[in-house]
């Protein structure tokens, strides 16, 4: 597990690329989410947004590298989202920081349940736990408990579209 | 609640590093899973046992200090619904076997537990169930993913 260099191209199969591609697009999603509330969330909690969007930069990077050294073209961008709700001020954006985390663990917890890559599931089985914690602190802010989901990645009531109390 | 989340300081960071390397390798260096048929007992009955211990510790803490309520509660909720979630799925493979779990590891004592020793409980069965998850069938895999990631959540925050 030294320095050897890949030799070829990985492996992955088509559900698992599949996969990737999902958390790719949440992974860009996100970043864009946290590019517009900065905009909207008071000075004390931009640490927080700078430090989560840094996650999903890095996120995004490996994923589009893995895919790339894979033989498949990462998916793009989308110029702009659609948001569930208008960010107009400091609870809403923290509210669109909570979709995002959501939305987030969903499409990781997919790339566990499709890939018999051990290393691969080890890293989103990381992911899984550095989002269930990126989204409890955003859960807080919004006072929506509990902060930290009982079973972060699965769709359930507690889902995005949950209204923020 | 206030937010007693740590900052993602660097042990998150360094770690990811080191995975983020683990995902380009090929699976023939990073491990090719494709788990075998397993052999005894379903490794979910031992997370759910896990679950129904660290639900009872954690309400042995919230005894013996009730100021802890606010942040352990939480846990035990989380904790019961995960016991049930993993036996539905215990079940659902083996719908012969008796519902009623004979606990293998006896409840703690009420009032003697610590949040000290609540976080290591549950720091040790979301290692428990991050290590199980990596051999699973893809159909039983999510819920142990996301039962790890709400252990290894907590095992951050209640210090």
């Amino acid at each position: 597990m030294s320095g050897a260099p890949p030799t070829g191209p990985p492996r992955l199969t088509k559900a698992t690329q599949d996969a990737l591609q999902g958390a790719l697009a949440a992974e860009h999603a996100a970043l864009w989410c946290y590019s517009l509330i900065v905009a909207f969330l008071p000075a004390d909690q931009l640490g927080q947004a700078g430090e989560d969007s840094d996650a999903h930069m890095t996120l995004r990077t490996a994923v589009e590298k893995s895919l790339t050294d894979a033989g498949t073209p990462p998916v793009s961008a989308q110029p702009a989202y659609s948001t569930p709700q208008p960010v107009v001020d400091g609870p809403s954006a923290a509210a669109l920081a909570v979709v995002a985390e959501t939305d987030a663990l969903a499409a990781w917890r997919a790339v566990v349940e499709r890939t018999g890559n051990r290393g691969l599931r080890q890293y989103a089985l990381d992911v899984l736990s550095a989002g269930t914690l990126r989204c409890a602190r955003w859960r807080v802010v919004v006072n929506s408990p509990p902060a930290i989901l009982p079973f972060p990645g699965r769709a359930g009531p507690a889902g995005p579209s949950e209204p923020a109390r | 609640m206030r937010a007693p989340i740590g900052p993602a300081t660097s042990p998150g960071i360094s770690r990811r590093q080191v995975l983020a390397g683990l995902l380009l390798l090929p699976p023939a260096l990073a491990g090719c899973s494709t788990a075998p048929v397993p052999q005894g007992p379903d490794p979910l009955i031992a997370l759910a046992d896990a679950a129904r211990t660290d639900a009872a510790l954690a309400t042995a803490a919230i005894t013996a200090s009730p100021n802890l309520a606010d942040r352990v509660q939480p846990l035990v909720e989380a904790r019961t619904a995960h016991a049930a979630a993993l036996d539905a799925e215990v079940a659902r493979l083996d719908p012969a076997r008796p519902s009623t779990t004979p606990a293998t590891t006896p409840a703690p004592a009420q009032g003697s537990a610590t949040l000290a020793q609540v976080r290591a409980a549950v720091l040790a069965s979301g290692e428990a169930a991050a290590t199980a998850a990596l051999d699973l069938p893809a159909e039983r895999v999510g819920l142990v993913a996301s039962v790890a990631a709400c252990c290894n959540a907590y095992a951050e925050v209640l210090t």
